[in-house]
């Protein structure tokens, strides 16, 4: 399963090196490995960089379905730097290129007294292709699907979890969007995507999923990723704003047990309701600001995570 | 353009397809039947630990083959055997004809199951598990090291004990199994010939099955239900008759019951002392070093993780002050800064391999324990040297007794040294391990682990080297976790040594080599 992208993505994603410009805003949740899900094309001849930040936090956590707080670790704080370049290859079609760097620690004083951990986490590449581009009276109808892969970077402990920077495993993503662009501004949004995960590789070679397992390899489980947006365009697109759900459903998976650490195994499941703004400066041509807030409301075997994140973002022509 | 893009967009999907089929992940060890690489028909001479000899347990002289009584069963065993289902079949694959494998793999699973430490009640205090409600919260038990160790001790000496009654009597009887009488029927196994009267399989069942359902009380429906496939099975499989099972479960339950009266009162109900006792271990412990561990968890826990596991009785060491290690080195000695230093190096500079070795080795909460993960290097060997069933227990009954001798001696040292972690002396100390709920000195992991691979070289010398230095490398995991000192690790090795050499010299005489 971890050999097979090697034949066909890279190779033949640098064949359609036409470059187009393509901005992604997204929720940066990277330790469930979003991928773009925004219903945004750029134009040919056009390349755009942003290095975003992203600060995670929770005091919470679910263990199951329980929601409870533990006093071992205290307040967990998530740092995320993420550089991301997307490029347009064509109208129709961006390829999106994302390096997060991550950073875990506990607040001070916790009881566990456990090293956090930091490193680089999952590369991200996604393709995604508008399919549908259809007139309704004055609105506007559009589809797109995006199909995207991402593999650890390095070699950071999956099996360290709440610490650990990412579930340490390849994944695809199969995604359709649609959106509806009112004359007026207002745009509706919703994605579907299913994310498909292989294994990874603990340092040790037993662990308990509702029975013994002698193998260091742990199944992490694939999911059901939803989001649904309402936004709305002011000041000649120069300012977006929109609200937004996002929900995670992992199709198999166990519990975290009572008082115990989560491990990669685990069902993860969250609802999510955020907020986030794109600014594009009219005086400094191409730059352009992004914030985002997110609050998990409801989960099963994850934190109860606050998130705010802001970044910056250059769009620039070839 | 466009065209080509969903073309390479729908190859990527059906290559994911094809490719994306995995293995399924081992639940257990992987083996089938062999031929036993030795009989040992004079197994039923061989010393027993609890029994005075193997006629302690007596059964019916059994039918001669040629009766009626005997013939009817094995009628019913040829209709039986000849005519199982795909998940009888299974059933038959799964147990093999060394079952002590599976047994202890059972075990283990019980243990990782039960291995989760209770957490704070709302109000900040801990509830502890009560055998006398298993039900908790929290449940009963928490499978912590020693009293996996115990657990695991128990289980093989049952199994062993009753084994050599087994093999007395099957030499003495030497009833042929059913497919050497009646040659339609077909052993599902391959491999030696083996006198049915007793079934060993039904000792082992019937031994296992009751010494866990003691230590794991809400299991014991489950474990009926295990023993019960289990001793099904060897009619399956055609390899004994009715009256076989019921002779060597009658083994297997007599010498449990035995075992378990041992199991009452050895001390183990004791341990978990309540606070003042402990408290006044610990004050004994400063007054005579000048300092003692605590526990930082938020909130803290009032009681180390049993005191008194130091009294519980050992197997073969006769008392535990002649093994109890030298003081270790004071808060301030140069030795001890060296440590400090030693530590501060390894987390400011963790590499892979430290960092792999911790892991590895860190059988933590909500796994199968280090007791657990020498028992499962054990059955490796077994399967690799193809032992026999009483083999088997054999190894599991010294190395398991020598595990719990090597944590009696442990805990002995913990609490009369009470010698605080890393993280209680070193300022803002982090870990990569989590810290356990006892004092430092030594490391329970190094006793353990020393304790078992000596053992293990004893029965397999050819693979000593190897052995040892795992043992040093579980050792020195929890340096690199940082929840240990050097002395910690280095002393609890030679401690596990000393140990474990109480055991090998009674193995030695018992009339097996």
């Amino acid at each position: 399963m971890k050999k097979i992208y090697t034949g066909y993505t890279y190779s033949s994603l640098l064949k359609f090196a036409g470059w187009v410009l393509f901005i992604l805003l997204l929720n940066l949740n990277k330790a469930n490995a979003q991928t773009p899900s925004d219903a945004i094309m750029m134009k040919q001849k056009q390349s755009c960089v942003a290095l975003i930040f992203d600060y995670g936090t929770w005091d919470q956590y679910w263990e199951g379905t329980e929601l409870r707080s533990n006093a071992t670790i205290a307040t967990f704080k998530r740092y995320t730097y993420m550089p991301m370049i997307a490029i347009g290859l064509h109208d129709r079609l961006n390829l999106i290129v994302m390096t997060p760097y991550v950073e875990t620690k506990s607040t001070q004083p916790n009881g566990g007294k456990f090293e956090g951990a930091k490193g680089f986490q999952d590369l991200s590449l996604s393709l995604k292709g508008e399919f549908l581009k259809k007139k309704v009276g004055e609105d506007l109808l559009e589809l797109f699907t995006t199909i995207g892969f991402s593999t650890p970077m390095s070699n950071y402990l999956s099996d360290y979890r709440p610490y650990s920077i990412g579930s340490g495993t390849n994944e695809w993503s199969f995604r359709g969007i649609g959106q509806y662009k009112m004359q007026n501004g207002l745009y509706f949004r919703g994605t579907v995507s299913y994310l498909l995960r292989g294994t990874t590789e603990a340092e040790r070679d037993y662990y308990y999923n509702n029975g013994s397992y002698y193998t260091s390899t742990m199944d992490v489980p694939s999911a059901w990723n939803y989001h649904a947006g309402i936004g709305i365009r002011l000041f000649d697109n120069s300012l977006r704003m929109e609200v937004l759900y996002e929900g995670l459903r992992s199709t198999s998976g166990d519990d975290i047990r009572a008082y115990n650490a989560p491990q990669p195994t685990n069902k993860v499941n969250f609802d999510q309701i955020g907020a986030n703004a794109q600014y594009y400066f009219k005086n400094i041509k191409g730059l352009g600001l992004l914030v985002n807030y997110g609050q998990i409301f409801n989960g099963r075997n994850i934190g109860k995570t606050t998130s705010f994140s802001g970044g910056v973002t250059y769009i620039f022509s070839i | 353009m466009k065209s080509n893009v969903y073309k390479y967009i729908l190859l990527l999907v059906v290559g994911f397809i094809t490719f994306s089929c995995e293995d399924e992940l081992p639940t257990k060890l992987d083996y089938s039947s062999y031929t036993y690489s030795d009989m040992d028909e004079n197994g039923g001479n061989w010393n027993q630990v609890l029994l005075s000899g193997p006629e302690q347990i007596t059964i019916d002289v059994p039918e001669d083959v040629s009766s009626q009584a005997y013939q009817a069963e094995l009628a019913e065993l040829k209709s039986i055997a000849n005519n199982l289902d795909q998940s009888q079949q299974e059933v038959v694959a799964y147990w093999t004809n060394n079952p002590v494998v599976r047994w202890n793999e059972i075990a283990l699973e019980l243990i990782a199951k039960y291995n989760l430490i209770p957490g704070p009640n709302p109000d900040g205090t801990y509830t502890l598990p009560n055998p006398a409600n298993p039900e908790g919260p929290p449940p009963f038990p928490f499978a912590h090291p020693p009293y996996a160790s115990r657990a695991l001790a128990y289980m093989s000496v049952a199994q062993f004990d009753g084994l050599i009654t087994t093999w007395h009597y099957k030499f003495t009887f030497n009833r042929p199994m059913p497919s050497d009488v009646d040659n339609s029927i077909q052993s599902a196994y391959t491999g030696n010939s083996i006198p049915s009267y007793p079934a060993d399989g039904a000792t082992i069942a019937a031994a296992s099955r009751d010494i866990l359902s003691a230590m794991f009380p809400l299991e014991k429906e489950y474990l009926a239900q295990k023993a019960e496939e289990h001793m099904s099975s060897l009619m399956w499989a055609g390899i004994n008759v009715e009256s076989d099972i019921l002779a060597g479960e009658y083994i297997g339950e007599e010498v449990a019951k035995i075992a378990l009266d041992r199991a009452r009162n050895d001390g183990m109900s004791k341990a978990q002392c309540p606070k003042p006792v402990s408290d006044s271990i610990k004050n004994a412990a400063f007054e005579r070093y000048g300092w003692k561990w605590e526990n930082l968890e938020i909130p803290t826990r009032p009681v180390g993780l049993t005191p008194l596991f130091g009294k519980v009785q050992m197997w073969n060491v006769p008392n535990v002050e002649v093994v109890r290690p030298p003081v270790p080195p004071a808060p301030g000695s140069a030795e001890y800064n060296e440590n400090v230093d030693e530590l501060i190096h390894f987390k400011n500079n963790m590499t892979n391999e430290w960092r792999r070795i911790a892991n590895f080795w860190q059988d933590g909460l909500g796994t199968y324990t280090p007791p657990g993960h020498w028992n499962r290097i054990a059955n490796e060997f077994i399967i690799k040297y193809q032992l026999n069933p009483l083999r088997s227990a054999r190894v599991f009954a010294y190395m398991n007794m020598a595990i719990m001798d090597g944590g009696i001696s442990c805990w002995d040292a913990k609490y009369h040294y009470h010698y605080p972690r890393p993280i209680q002396n070193i300022k803002g100390f982090t870990t990569i391990a989590g810290t356990p709920n006892f004092p430092s000195y030594t490391s329970g992991h190094s006793v353990f682990s020393a304790s078992a691979a000596e053992v293990l070289s004893y029965i397999f010398p050819q693979e000593g080297n190897l052995f040892r230095n795992w043992a040093i490398e579980a050792a020195e995991s929890r340096i690199y976790g940082g929840i240990h000192w050097r002395f910690d690790a280095d002393v609890g090795t030679e401690q596990g040594i000393n140990v474990a050499n109480y055991t090998i010299n009674v193995a030695k005489t018992d009339g097996a080599d």
